[in-house]
């Protein structure tokens, strides 16, 4: 019963969506405060019945009810209880489910806290996004139906891909979909400015943490999902630049650049127009992902669905939101009043200048994810963009974007000095360039571009620490009065500080395993050892294992420094899940601070021996680490409840120059 | 019933909520741009504690408030636009009835088309505990396999379980459970002897090398085991040794107690014996055949493999205008044009049947 129960819930929210997208909004043309207020309860109400439904559906798969064909077709009695809850979003049906739960979860929590909003603004930001729920909620109960049942139930399911049967799907799609959903805020915001046809001092207020919390759940969401892909895939590598990947880093990138711009529209009032169609395109772009991931156009590991009536009807809900939202922003956007002026140096220029670069650079993914598709379509033929087009593309856009970060912050509103900013920030290029030329003459003295990468890391790390310390006042005032000041610092302050040094980091994770990555194949024999970076890799042997739901062959292996000391085993194996009749490779890895020794097994020789694939992975781990500080950094921020004015500088007429610079 | 019960109460409860702000007699709503003064002033505050904190000079201060001050006066002027409220007008009265009576029409509408009220949910558990007269077979053995891989050590059990699977068709886990057995308890002739039984089966009834294997082993235990004997004849047989096998047989029958069923299965073991079926049988066997597959397609004529074989099977027995007949028949089943019936026709021509098109 509970699952029909589920089942009509769902159909209930539908309805109740429906009323939202259409009630508040003509209260809010026609002036009806009753029909405004329709709004709150509905929001509450459809995210009460979404989470009953979510709960109806999770409770099938705990109990293994296989008269529900969702669970009969991806989940199997033997599955460990972590992978029968996880398995509720393994698959494209539950997925859905859980998508429409987090966004029906961002409206409710517009509903609770968005009373200090004006009527009509919360009115139409909440009908919009009851419009963007009954898309999708149609989308499911139509094509999609996680509650379709079996009459009489198999008495054993087919399990779940047993890739997916790992801690990575706890978290990766949640938080990827906290991210692509907490984008649709924005959007219904924008959007509802666009059908005011203004935007006032609160919208401006409102619109930043929704971009920050979204900005930082998806900068947790693609790199889990990188992570996952680095030991679970058995192949070594964190980024392939595969559709997929790019369709969540798209939405990342114009997500950055809505971030920022939002910040000068808190602060300055000033490119209001440019921000709500960030806002729309960085929506859009999260609804393209959903596309190319759900409609089968693309084939990789995140492809579940690939029913072409379902990626027809997304790519209705995709014309029709994306087209609607653009055909109202260019009938309306002259209406809005355009912002203050500013100077072309000083923090806003510099925060342009970060969307300019992030823009085009997001155009260029697309183009580069989208280009095998449509030249399939127009002449049939089959070609890859892959790694190298990225590579030349990309990679000149990001490098001047890097190096520009530090000097964004120091610089003041309105109008900055570059050459002041300049040089405050000679002692993190100083640092930055010893580490480099240290790098390049004792650590490798290969690569010129490794020591360049690795300069550009540190000067994002060291910049980010000056500012912190310009901030405080270090060298200006006594050490006390510096910490004073520099605990009293906004948090704000603190989180853009950790989120330009975690992009170091990440950078210095991907620029060292790029450049310094040893890896070694050999056919090994029980006994046999090989030597990878320094450390002498022994193979023990092959040992068969009993898992729940699988068996699999262990390949142990056993590690020594230089020194001959041994220093732990590495177990990596082969699995076989019988359910799916599917075999599966668990990659063995090792960390030594922050780099890692990652071994997977490749197929058995002929002669008994098995074939072993050994990398050596220099300070890995700051790619994720680096993510989740710029995670940490957006959290922090987030907490700042201050409200932001950017005082602008003086004019330098101005007697004083101010001793200080200019706060967050 | 409890479904009914909760379904209408989640209807009406929901209706209820919406309810509640419709029922307010009061339209009016706040002139927005209070809330933007209010944001103005929030920000003049935040500049006062800024100053206070030294994270801005007086200079900068004095700037900032100058421009926040500028945005109030800017907005005051305009004060008097975009007033909402006023009287409730009946419109949306009229709105708000129309959203509240959809709920219940959208959402019984659209589940009574998807839904299946009637159907209780089938947790996996309660049905491997129900009562096993209602349970089905595969039930019964999904019961006997969740004890066995509690309980891997039960030789009994698997050599309970180890028959069914056999009856069943599931020869490869026959085999492993005739094996489980022995490996758990030890090998007996009965145990070896399924399991090369089930290891035949499983290969189309070839008795392979394995399987061979088993029924020798058997034999060696005891010598008279009868299973053994048999397969190990009709490997002879298979491997060409008419003569040999026809021999252990009769041996067989001679050893044979008068009440034993095998005297059945050895006495047309060894008629069969280097002879193929009689050419009579086998026509009445393919008649007997078709007319069934005839009736079967004439129930449910949507299976393109069915009529491909009874016209084959028509043109094989020499009765061409039955096969017409049967290809005629399909395309009208399938609608003449439909791939389905392009494809019988296709294969009809290929025949040499005559298609008008």
């Amino acid at each position: 019963m509970i699952v029909e129960i589920g089942h009509f819930a769902l159909v209930l929210a539908f309805a109740l969506s429906l009323v939202l997208s259409v009630a508040p909004l003509v209260g809010a043309r026609i002036g009806d405060a009753r029909l405004m207020g329709i709004a709150e309860p509905a929001s509450i109400s459809i995210l009460a019945l979404i989470a009953l439904s979510f709960a109806a559906l999770t409770v099938a798969y705990v109990q293994s009810d296989f008269s529900v064909a969702n669970v009969w077709e991806n989940s199997h009695s033997a599955k460990p209880m972590l992978y029968k809850i996880t398995g509720v979003w393994g698959n494209h049906e539950g997925s859905m489910l859980l998508w429409i739960l987090i966004l029906a979860a961002f409206a409710a929590l517009v509903a609770i806290f968005g009373r200090n909003l004006p009527a009509t603004l919360r009115a139409n930001v909440l009908a919009v996004q009851g419009m963007i729920a009954a898309a999708f909620l149609l989308f499911v109960l139509a094509s999609s139906n996680p509650f379709e049942r079996i009459n009489p139930p198999p008495i054993e399911g087919q399990d779940l891909n047993p890739i997916l049967q790992d801690i990575g799907l706890a978290i990766h799609p949640p938080l990827l979909y906290l991210g692509y959903v907490g984008f649709s805020i924005c959007f219904s915001f924008a959007v509802a400015a666009l059908i005011e046809g203004r935007i006032d001092a609160a919208w401006a207020r409102w619109v930043r943490p929704w971009t920050l919390a979204a900005w930082a759940a998806l900068t947790g969401g693609i790199a889990m999902g990188s992570y996952w892909a680095y030991y679970e895939l058995g192949w070594g590598g964190y980024w392939f630049w595969d559709p997929v990947e790019n369709a969540s880093f798209l939405p990342w990138l114009s997500g950055t650049a809505l971030l920022h711009s939002a910040i000068v529209m808190e602060k300055r009032s000033a490119l209001k127009i440019w921000t709500v169609l960030l806002a729309i395109l960085t929506f859009s772009l999260s609804l393209l992902g959903t596309f190319l991931v759900r409609s089968g156009v693309l084939t990789s590991v995140h492809a579940f669905a690939t029913d072409p009536t379902r990626g027809v009807f997304i790519l209705m809900i995709l014309i029709a939101f994306i087209g609607g939202s653009l055909a109202l922003f260019a009938f309306r956007a002259s209406t809005l009043t355009a912002g203050g002026v500013f100077h072309p140096i000083s923090r806003e220029g510099g925060l342009v200048l970060n969307n300019l670069f992030l823009t085009t650079a997001a155009a260029t993914v697309l183009v580069g994810t989208l280009w095998p598709l449509l030249v399939e379509a127009v002449s049939g033929e089959k070609i890859s963009v892959g790694a190298p087009f990225f590579n030349m593309t990309f990679g000149p856009l990001i490098v001047p974007l890097l190096l520009a970060v530090p000097f964004g912050p120091l610089l003041a509103w309105k109008r900055g000095d570059l050459l002041a900013v300049s040089q405050r920030l000679f002692a993190a290029f100083g640092v930055s360039l010893a580490i480099a030329l240290a790098t390049f003459f004792i650590v490798d003295r290969v690569s010129a571009l490794a020591a360049f990468g690795i300069a550009v890391a540190f000067w994002l790390v060291f910049g980010a620490i000056t500012d912190l310390a310009l901030k405080s006042g270090v060298g200006k005032v006594s050490a006390p009065v510096a910490l004073r000041r520099f605990i009293g610092l906004p948090r704000s302050v603190f989180g853009t500080a950790l989120a330009h040094a975690g992009l170091g980091l990440t950078t210095l994770g991907i620029v060292a395993v790029s450049a310094l990555e040893v890896e070694r194949i050999a056919v090994m024999q029980p006994g046999d050892a090989m030597d990878v970076a320094g450390y002498e890799l022994r193979f023990d042997g092959i040992f068969p294992f009993e898992g729940p739901n699988y068996t699999e062959e262990q390949g142990r292996f056993t590690y020594s420094d230089r020194s001959g000391r041994e220093r732990g085993e590495i177990v990596s194996a082969k699995r076989f899940y019988p359910a799916r009749q599917m075999p599966t490779t668990e990659a063995g890895i090792a960390s030594r601070g922050f780099s890692q020794l990652y071994v997977a097994l490749g197929d058995r020789a002929p002669d008994g021996g098995i074939v072993v694939r050994a990398w050596w992975k220099p300070q890995v781990l700051f790619i994720w680490i680096g993510c989740v500080a710029m995670m940490l950094g957006g959290a922090i921020s987030l907490l700042d409840r201050r409200l932001r004015v950017g005082a602008p500088a003086a004019r330098r007429a101005t007697p004083a120059r101010p001793a200080v610079e200019p706060a967050e | 019933m409890v479904f009914w019960i909760t379904a209408a109460a989640l209807t009406f409860g929901v209706c209820l909520v919406l309810l509640a702000p419709l029922a307010r007699g009061r339209t009016d709503a706040a002139d927005s741009r209070v809330h933007e003064i209010e944001v103005y002033k929030d920000q003049l505050l935040e500049i006062e504690r800024d100053m206070a904190r030294g994270l801005i000079t007086s200079g900068e201060a004095e700037l900032a408030r100058a421009e926040i001050g500028r945005k109030i006066i800017r907005l005051s002027d305009a004060r008097d636009a975009g007033v909402v409220g006023g009287k409730p007008r009946a419109v949306g009265s009229w709105i708000g009835a129309i959203a509240i009576l959809s709920l219940p029409l959208v959402s019984w509408g659209l589940y009574a088309a998807t839904g299946s009220p009637g159907y209780p949910g089938q947790p996996l558990q309660a049905r491997l505990q129900s009562d096993p007269t209602q349970a089905s077979v595969d039930e019964l053995i999904a019961r006997a396999e969740a004890h066995l891989a509690a309980n891997p050590d039960d030789a009994r059990g698997w050599d309970v379980l180890a028959p069914i699977y056999m009856r069943l068709g599931r020869y490869g886990d026959a085999a492993t459970a005739f094996a489980s057995a022995s490996r758990l308890d030890e090998p007996t002739a009965a145990r070896l002897a399924g399991e090369g039984e089930a290891l035949a089966a499983s290969a189309g009834g070839q008795i392979t090398a394995d399987a061979l294997e088993r029924f020798e082993r058997a034999l060696a235990l005891s010598p008279d085991d009868v299973r053994s004997r048999y397969f190990v004849a009709l490997a002879a047989d298979q491997a060409g040794n008419g003569e040999q096998a026809r021999q252990m047989w009769q041996d067989m029958r001679a050893d044979l107690p008068q009440e034993s069923p095998w005297h059945g299965v050895i006495v047309a073991a060894i008629e069969n014996e280097g002879t193929d079926a009689s050419p009579g049988a086998e026509a009445e066997a393919i008649e007997t055949m078709v007319a069934g597959l005839a009736a079967r397609l004439e129930a449910n004529a949507n299976d393109v493999d069915g009529w491909q074989q009874l016209i084959r099977s028509y043109m094989v027995l020499e009765r061409p205008q039955d096969a017409q007949a049967a290809l005629d028949r399909a395309r009208a089943a399938f609608g003449p044009g439909s791939p389905e019936a392009g494809h019988l026709v296709a294969y009809g021509l290929s025949l040499g049947l005559e298609v008008e098109q």
